[in-house]
Parts: structure tokens; C-alpha cells; sequence
């Protein structure tokens, strides 16, 4: 009985869904005459809760853009949801986005399990999945197979790559430790720099993995010194990288470190032991908004107006935040994909800008820094520049490099 | 890919660590503990409270107040917090359903968390803490003067409450509650107000860990959650009603998980917390009330 | 008492029909939740039988959701000896190697008690997220597995949600079923006469050791199976899928819906997925207050919306929706036992 009742129901479902498809054949969704409709997942609650400010970051940035008209006069109106770091709840957050809320495009989703999780339904559906928050490789290497897929930021492995280079070449009798966190994230950074390092990889003495569900990397770094290595990675992540420098400090070890991007906020770097910190390489693409060598920089400054007047509850704190500035940069390349789409975007067409970009002078990220991509080529941010920490700075120096996978 | 080999350097200093850690999960645990034996509540907002008031700490710290003047006032307010707590949403429910109980106190840990993130953010910061950040040798090892100072408050701390509880009235009242809170009414010890009292100490104890370990591991709102975890573990194998217990449990926990942690490499840093799981487990099967806990029985 | 059990058909059969008919009037996005709620339902059901019934705490349930979850992923993507299964057919193996899996921590529960059953299950909850990454091979490690997508039904007419919704509640009505004719016979009477007094229970002949244990093992076969759908629906699983806080939430659910009471777990179901994934609407709502002004999407808002709502539903509601249930419903199953 119940069979029947269901079957009438979804003949009649069906019948319904194909009248409201006749009735607007090729309209494209998210797209109205004054309106583009972006979406996104990030966290906003539990540990990750701080990466979620790249949304809001963005956020300011397209208010600051529709007071100004908007992209061919249309306003960008951009849906966040909070998935806290969980790729359920992201897969949720999206299908809703996409479903329900009829979002034009994805963008900017943070993770790189959640934009796993999310990245076939998406493909299969022809939504496209811009410019994604997360460094794994992946997203920008396997176009082939997912097309309606881009990243943004420069691969972690290449970024381990660089600093392998950079060792064969400056650094005589390297003897290596690593401390890594156990993910993909931080194992990617360790494969690259086994490339990087090529021949040399056998200076790697020493590899301790923790896992984020540590309270304290001290019982590994005391591994690792243990050891007798000369040069320390630092692949982690937040607190674990502080806890790191803590734990070099303490133990009297003074080694070379490198420490990888996404853990080298001034914000941080300068609340370590100054004593470990001093002379600490790292990568940098984007312009930190805590470090005095920006502060009267255009970009910057243009940075901190849009927060303080198109942000929601921004704190003087917020204003120094990196996580805002990489979600702005992000978004200003978005506003720019959104206008080679053309006066009437498709997801085909914004696709097609967004693997077309040859985007100069964005204000957030290093002078020089082109973000180029092509339909093979997938990887926006390729170019980055080696950076020293020295008296509470971090200090460029040398060109800009190459971070493209080879 | 080589590990480091086995040196008695290494070893001690791994030991050292184990122990500080060992001693943050002892005074957790015994909050857990006393709380526990007053009012038969596992609070697992414990590591929350705790960060909260380290959280106030930090800020009145950075009003100007130097460690030791900031001090005293953070365990008044976690003191009265404590009691308060106690007073406005345990005390109505206690006749509920243990279920019950457990909610509340998960809701009020998610409240924490959430006013903290609200408050103060959530980056990580630095927090001064009363040690010095100097290494010294000790034999032939260099050991942190923050880690045995961690180690010797946390100890001064659970002597003073075992002081406390064995040789002042009030301590006596206490324990009277928690035992046989009928008899102790009729000779006149206001059981309620006893455990409110527990809530409070538990409270001061939890505030006491967290501006311990706060300097080690950075202040940020999720600092005490993996080592709650830790706690839960220490005071279950200590045994749930007994204090002695929570600090053996804590210390014992802290060396052991860190050196299998770092010895035993299948476990490595993924596999320790089922690894504490695992030894807690199987020490249950054999002794229910863990090391020094004490197992109703069930007279029929 | 027979006016109770007219009640219960009755309701179930009310029940029945809402479910048959609630995607006619929802959008297609609104049937994926309804199916998610039901999912958290189905688990929360099997939860009630254990805690609600033979008074064992547990705070690791969603480890068994994780089994049940990882089995549907391995056999539908691996397969067995390299045949991929179908998803709907890995469902009730997840849910048998789940209630397996249950048993195997059953055993050493029977000697433990209280909250020291509690926190050693909350133990369970908190290791068993660790097992996949140390054990990435066919597990999947971090990033996990990525499932089939599409739930296409033989041939049937449906959307992939409303597909997931009819599965989820087709399941879940005859689970419930189950769970209550179990319930009303002497596995329930055993069970209850467990909570109620072990000693008592004992000294009547009955077996505790079997009922506790295959209450444990009931109970974890529900949760597989909530599991499996919801590694269905999300097409993806890694450790992150069902983490420590999923055991907290089934607990949540169980005590807003009232212990004792099958029809309130349908609140509580609600519930967790409403404060998830809803938070913005609470903070509107809650926006209304004179004063209050708060912005959802600030870092921290959620989690204090719902912890607060917890606190004062707990504090409101001490024996949750099904003690509301009983008591709004007891003038009537009541009237006829005047000697009470």
C-alpha cells in the first residue's frame, strides 16, 4: 500500500521537475541579472577555526567590489557554511549550496579532504570547484579527470622541493631531521623534499611524525635532536610548530630550520624563543599583514580599509591575520576570473577564464608574482620567494622562484 | 630512514618529559576526582574551565599584572566559578539521570569553548609563565627549569589538599559528604554547600594546570582537550573516587604512553591514545576499581 | 494497557505516512536532511536499547558508525576478492560486522559499571579515529576513501536524496519495529529489569551476562547500519567523517529524546542535525532578543549556541522529549487504572 503511495508521489514528483525544466531551458544557476552567486565550506568551529577566515576575508573583499558596481554590473553574493573540518558535513554544505541555495560555482572551499570529498559529485554535476584552499597537488595535477577542478595555492611538494634545492646548494655536510605532521599534508611536504634533495636524500638522518591529536611535540623534537642532525624541518601545522621552536629552545639545539609556509605567520614566529627563531628560512607568496614590511604598503593598507569597512566583527587582531589577506588575494583573482567570463557567465565560460588567467598586480601577494594558469597548467600561484626570520622580521631574499610541478 | 638510536641522554630527558606530562594529567585528574567523589559527576567540561580561566589569566596579565599578582585573583574567580557552577546546573538536575548530568556538563564545555573563541580568538598565544625558560644539567642531562617546576607545584599542590582533607574540619566535612552525605547531615555538616565546595577546589586545580601547561604548549581555546582526554584516562586507572589514584594514575600514564610513544615505534605519536586505552582496559578486567579505587559490593 | 498499544500502532502508522509523503512537500535538498536525521535516528535507536533500556552508558558509538561506515566503504569500493558490492547490499554486512564488533566490547563491559563503562566506551570513541591512519592500506588512512557516487536505484525514478530519504526511513520504520517488538517481549522486560536492579534481575533466573552483551551487540548493529548510510550519502569516509564529538552527539540526541522512549529519539535525531548544520538560523532567532546581536559566522558562535540550548534543554527538560511524550500522553494511557 505504502509502495503504491510512494510510486504516485514520484510520478508526480517527476512530472513536476520536468515542467519547471521546460520552463527555463538554458538559464544558468546562480546567475541572475544583478547577481552572481558564489559558495563555499570552511571551518568556523573546532580546531580549524582559524583557517576559516579566509572566508571572511573574501567575504569583505566582494562587498568592497560590489560597492564599487560589482562585476558587469552584477553584485557577487557569497554563501559560506561552517563544516568544521568535517568532509560529511562539507559534502553537505555543498550538495546544499549547489542544490538548494543554487550556487553558481564553488569557491574557495577549505581543506583538502573536504574538497576530496566533494571534488567527483562536483564534477559529475559540472560545477566548478575554484580555486580550492588546500596545497595538495592533486588539485591542480589531475585535470584530466576532474576538469571543472582548480587550486590556488602553490603545492606543498614543491614547496619541500625548494627547500631541498636550497640545501644541496648552501649547505655543506647536511645531516637532516625532520618533524612532520602525519597526513598528507605533512607527508607531501617530505616527498618533495626527498625530490629536492635528489642524489643527497640519504643527509636525512632522522624522520619523527606526530599526529594532531598530540598535545605536545617536545617527546619528538628531543627525539630528533637526539639524532646529532644539523639542519631541522619543521613541516607542521599552528600550535605544533610553536611547541617546535619551544622544544629547540629549550633543548639547547641550534640547528638551521626551515619551516614551511602555512606555519610561518609573523603572528607566530614572533611569539617563539627569539634564540630558535633567529635565522629560520621559509617560503613566502603572499604578503603577511604582521610583518613591518608592509605596513605602509598599498596593498596592505588597501587590505585593512576593506576589513574595517566591509567585515563583520573584525578585531585590531583580525587585521594582522594572514588568513584574511590569503582569502582576499584569492578573491580578487575570482573577481578578475569572473570578468573574462564575459557579460554573461557560464560554468563553462568561468571555467575557461579561470584556466586562461594571466593575472598581474594583485595587491596581496608578493610584487612580481604572476598568477598564470592554462587549460594544462592548473596551478595559479607557482611563484614564491625564500624568506629569512631575523630580529622579529621575516627578511626576502633572492628572486622569485619557480613552485610549478615539474 | 633512520631513527635516532637509543642514548641515556635521550632516555632521561624523554623520562623528564613524561613526568611533566604525567603531572598536568595528575592535577586534572584529580579535580576529575574530587568532583567525582562529591557529587558522582564525571564533568567533562573540566579541561575547559580550566583553559577559561587561564584564558583570564593571560588577559589580566596582559593588563600589566605580573604572574604572581594575577595569581591569586584567577583562583578566586575560578574558585567562585566553580561554585557557581555547581550551584546553578548541577544542583537542579541531581536527582536527574546520570545522562542527564553528563549533558549539562558537555554543553557547558561546548559553551566555554565557543565564549573563548568569541572572547579572545582563536589564535594561539604566548603565555608567561611563572618558570624560567633556562635549561639546567642535572647529571650530565639538560632538563628545562620549567619542566621541574611543573613537576614540584603539581606535587605541593596535591600534598596541600591531602593536608587539607585529612587535617582540617572542613576537609573532614568534605570527604563526610561525599562517604555518607545521610549521616552527615544529622551531625550537622551542610552537605550541599560541600559540594559546591568540591566544584570550587576542582576548579582551582584545573585553573592551576592549565597556567602550568599554557606556557609549553601555547594558550589557545583548544589547549586542554587532548590532554582532558589524558586526564579521563588517569583518573579511571587511579581509580574514579580516589585522589591518590588520580596523581599515581596521571604520572604513571604520562611515562608510560610517552616512552612507549617514543620506544615502541608500531605506536609511535598515532597509536598512543589507544594504546592508553588499551593498558587502562586491560587493567580493568582485572582490578574494576582500578589501582586504588574502591568496587561497591553489591550485598544482596 | 490496551489503549497503549493502540496509541503506539497508531503512531507508528501516522509515522509511516508522513515519511511516505513528506518529499511531495519539501525541496529535494530538505529529503537529504530528513534522510540524515533518520540515519542519526536509526543509531540512536539502537543506543536507546542499550542505554535506555539495560542501562549501560556508552560514549563510543560512533566508532561503531565508523565500522559500519568503512565496511560499506571497503566492500563497495574494493569489493570482495576484487568484485565491488553494491551499496545497498554491503548495508546489513555493515551492520552484522558492527554488531559483531559490539559484542567484542560487550564481553569486558559486563565488568564494568557506571561511568567507568562511560568513559572506557568514550575511549573507544577517541582511539578508534587513530586506527585508519596507522593503518592506511585498504583503509584509506587521512584521506580516506571516496565511494561510487551516485545512489542510482534499480531503475527507479528518484533523485539520488529523495533515493537516500526512502531507503533511510524505509530502513529505519522497519528497524524501529523491530527494536519495538523486541522491547515489548521478554528481551525488553529482561533488559529493563537489568536497569532497574542488576541484583534483582539476577536473583529472577535472568542471564546478565547474555542480555547485557546482546544489548551491546543490538545496539551496534543500528549504529553500522546508520553508518553505512551515511558513508552512502556522503560518498566519502576518512577518520574525520565520524569523529569524537559523533559519539557525544548520539549521546545528546538519547538524553533530549528521553531514555525509555522510542518516538522522542525522533527529536533527538532532529536536534543534532539542527544545531549542526542550522546554527545560523538559532543565531537569527536568537537575534530577535533585544541587545542581542550575533553573527553566525563568527569562529565560536555555533558551539556556544549549542552548548547553551543543551544546558537549557536539560535543565527544562530533564527526561527529554520522551518524559514530555509520557507525561502529555499519560491522562490518557492512566484513566482507566484509577488504583495507582
Amino acid at each position: 500500500m505504502v509502495g503504491v503511495r510512494v510510486l504516485l508521489v514520484c510520478l508526480l514528483a517527476a512530472a513536476v521537475a520536468a515542467a519547471a525544466a521546460g520552463a527555463r531551458p538554458n538559464a544558468t544557476p546562480g546567475v541572475t541579472a544583478n547577481e552572481i552567486h558564489l559558495g563555499s565550506s570552511v571551518p568556523l568551529s573546532g580546531e580549524a577555526a582559524i583557517a576559516g577566515n579566509v572566508a571572511r576575508g573574501a567575504e569583505a573583499y566582494f562587498k568592497y567590489v560590489n560597492a564599487r558596481g560589482g562585476v558587469n554590473g552584477r553584485r557577487i553574493k557569497f554563501t559560506y557554511l561552517d563544516d568544521g573540518y568535517d568532509p560529511g558535513r562539507a559534502v553537505n554544505n555543498t550538495i546544499r549550496l549547489v542544490q538548494q541555495e543554487q550556487v553558481f560555482a564553488m569557491f574557495s572551499s577549505l581543506g583538502t579532504n573536504n574538497n576530496l570529498a566533494v571534488r567527483k559529485l562536483l564534477n559529475d554535476n559540472k560545477v566548478p570547484q575554484l580555486f580550492v584552499s588546500s596545497g595538495a597537488t592533486t588539485f591542480g595535477r589531475d585535470y584530466k579527470k576532474y576538469p571543472w577542478t582548480i587550486g590556488y595555492i602553490p603545492p606543498y611538494s614543491e614547496e619541500g622541493a625548494i627547500f631541498g634545492r636550497y640545501i644541496v646548494k648552501n649547505i655543506k655536510k647536511p645531516k637532516i631531521a625532520i618533524l612532520y605532521q602525519d597526513d598528507d599534508y605533512g607527508r607531501d611536504l617530505v616527498s618533495g623534499l626527498r625530490r629536492g634533495l635528489g642524489a643527497k636524500a640519504k643527509s636525512i638522518v632522522a624522520r619523527v611524525g606526530y599526529d594532531p591529536t598530540s598535545s605536545d611535540v617536545q617527546p619528538q623534537v628531543t627525539q630528533l635532536k637526539a639524532s646529532k642532525a644539523n639542519v631541522l624541518m619543521v613541516f607542521a601545522f599552528g600550535k605544533f610548530s610553536l611547541q617546535a621552536f619551544n622544544a629547540v629552545s629549550r633543548l639547547n639545539w641550534k640547528p638551521q630550520i626551515f619551516v614551511n609556509d602555512v606555519s610561518s605567520a609573523s603572528a607566530l614566529m614572533s611569539i617563539v624563543p627569539q634564540k630558535a627563531a633567529n635565522g629560520a628560512i621559509s617560503i613566502v607568496f603572499g604578503k603577511d599583514p604582521a610583518s613591518s614590511l608592509w605596513k605602509s604598503d598599498k596593498g596592505i593598507r588597501l587590505f585593512q580599509s576593506i576589513l574595517k569597512q566591509h567585515g563583520q566583527d573584525i578585531t585590531s587582531r583580525d587585521l594582522k591575520d594572514g588568513y584574511f589577506t590569503a582569502g582576499m588575494a584569492t578573491a580578487y583573482t575570482m573577481v578578475n576570473t569572473l570578468k573574462k567570463a564575459g557579460r554573461n557567465p557560464t560554468r563553462q565560460s568561468v571555467m575557461n577564464a579561470a584556466t586562461h588567467l594571466n593575472e598581474k598586480g594583485n595587491p596581496f601577494v608578493l610584487p612580481g608574482i604572476v598568477i598564470h594558469t592554462t587549460p594544462k597548467s592548473r596551478f595559479p600561484l607557482t611563484q614564491v620567494r625564500l624568506q629569512r626570520w631575523q630580529d622579529n622580521n621575516w627578511r626576502p631574499f633572492g628572486k622569485l622562484i619557480s613552485a610549478r610541478p615539474r | 630512514m633512520a631513527v635516532a638510536a637509543f642514548t641515556w641522554t635521550e632516555f632521561a630527558q624523554q623520562l623528564a618529559a613524561g613526568i611533566r606530562e604525567g603531572a598536568i594529567y595528575a592535577g586534572l585528574a584529580l579535580a576529575l576526582v574530587i568532583i567525582y567523589r562529591s557529587t558522582r559527576v564525571i564533568n567533562f567540561a573540566q579541561g575547559e574551565l580550566a583553559t577559561f580561566t587561564t584564558f583570564i589569566a593571560w588577559s589580566l596579565m596582559n593588563h600589566g599584572l605580573s604572574f604572581w599578582s594575577a595569581f591569586p585573583i584567577v583562583l578566586a574567580i575560578a574558585f567562585t566559578g566553580g561554585v557557581a557552577i555547581e550551584r546553578i546546573l548541577i544542583r537542579p538536575v541531581e536527582n536527574a539521570s546520570v545522562l542527564t548530568i553528563v549533558i549539562i556538563t558537555l554543553g557547558l564545555a561546548l559553551l566555554l569553548n565557543g565564549l573563548m573563541s568569541i572572547i579572545w580568538g582563536g589564535q594561539n598565544r604566548q603565555f608567561h609563565g611563572p618558570f624560567s625558560t633556562r635549561t639546567i644539567d642535572v647529571g650530565g642531562v639538560p632538563i628545562s627549569v620549567q619542566d621541574i617546576g611543573i613537576v614540584v607545584t603539581s606535587l605541593a599542590l596535591v600534598a596541600l589538599l591531602a593536608l587539607f582533607f585529612r587535617y582540617t574540619k572542613l576537609g573532614l566535612a568534605m570527604r563526610a559528604a561525599a562517604v555518607n552525605p545521610a549521616s552527615s547531615r544529622l551531625v550537622g555538616v551542610r552537605v550541599s554547600w560541600m559540594l559546591a565546595l568540591g566544584w570550587g577546589i576542582a576548579a582551582v586545580l584545573g585553573a592551576v594546570a592549565g597556567m602550568m601547561i599554557a606556557p609549553v604548549v601555547f594558550l589557545d581555546p583548544n589547549m586542554m582537550q587532548t590532554i582532558l582526554l589524558y586526564a579521563f584516562a588517569a583518573a579511571v586507572l587511579g581509580g574514579l573516587d580516589s585522589p591518590l589514584g588520580a596523581v599515581v594514575g596521571g604520572i604513571l600514564l604520562g611515562v608510560t604512553i610517552t616512552l612507549l610513544g617514543r620506544y615502541v615505534e608500531f605506536i609511535g605519536s598515532t597509536l598512543k591514545l589507544p594504546a592508553a586505552l588499551l593498558l587502562i582496559l586491560v587493567l580493568l578486567l582485572v582490578r574494576p576499581g582500578g589501582l586504588f579505587g574502591k568496587v561497591a559490593v553489591r550485598r544482596v | 494497557m490496551k489503549l497503549k498499544l493502540v496509541l503506539e500502532i497508531l503512531g507508528f502508522v501516522a509515522l509511516a505516512v508522513l515519511v511516505a509523503v513528506m518529499p511531495s512537500f519539501v525541496s529535494d535538498f530538505h529529503s537529504r536532511e530528513f534522510a540524515i536525521v533518520g540515519m542519526y535516528f536509526i543509531a540512536l535507536l539502537g543506543l536507546g536499547v542499550l542505554t535506555g533500556y539495560s542501562g549501560q552508558i556508552s560514549l563510543g558509538h560512533g566508532a561503531f558508525m565508523a565500522i559500519g561506515g568503512y565496511t560499506t566503504a571497503i566492500l563497495s569500493v574494493d569489493g570482495i576478492s576484487g568484485h565491488p558490492v553494491r551499496d545497498i547490499w554491503t548495508i546489513p554486512i555493515a551492520g552484522v560486522v558492527a554488531g559483531l564488533a559490539g559484542l567484542l566490547v560487550g564481553l569486558p563491559a559486563l565488568r564494568l559499571s557506571g561511568l567507568y563503562l562511560a568513559l572506557i566506551t568514550f575511549g573507544i570513541a577517541v582511539s578508534f579515529p587513530q586506527l585508519p591512519k596507522k593503518f592506511g592500506g585498504f583503509l584509506g588512512g587521512t584521506s580516506g576513501q571516496i565511494l561510487n557516487l551516485v545512489k542510482a536505484p534499480f531503475g527507479l525514478d528518484l533523485t539520488p536524496n529523495d533515493w537516500m530519504y526512502y531507503l533511510t526511513w524505509g530502513i529505519a520504520l522497519v528497524l524501529l519495529a523491530v527494536a519495538w517488538w523486541l522491547l515489548r517481549g521478554p528481551t525488553g522486560r529482561a533488559l529493563q529489569a537489568i536497569r532497574d536492579s542488576e541484583v534483582a534481575a539476577a536473583s529472577s533466573g535472568i542471564n546478565l551476562a547474555f542480555y547485557k552483551t546482546l544489548a551491546f551487540g543490538i545496539s551496534a548493529f543500528y549504529a553500522g547500519v546508520a553508518g553505512a548510510l551515511y558513508a552512502m550519502a556522503s560518498a566519502y569516509v576518512n577518520p574525520d567523517t565520524f569523529p569524537i564529538i559523533l559519539s557525544i552527539y548520539l549521546v545528546v540526541g538519547l538524553a533530549v529524546g528521553g531514555l525509555g522512549s522510542l518516538a522522542g529519539l525522533i527529536a533527538g535525531a532532529a536536534l543534532i542535525y539542527f544545531l549542526q548544520n542550522h546554527a545560523d538560523t538559532v543565531a537569527r532567532w536568537v537575534n530577535h532578543l533585544p541587545a542581542v546581536d550575533l553573527n553566525p559566522k563568527q569562529p565560536g558562535i555555533s558551539s556556544a549556541i549549542f552548548g547553551a540550548v543543551l544546558i537549557l534543554v536539560m535543565l527544562l527538560l530533564p527526561t527529554g522529549a520522551g518524559g514530555l511524550l509520557r507525561k502529555v500522553f499519560r491522562p490518557l494511557t492512566t484513566r482507566l487504572y484509577t488504583r495507582s
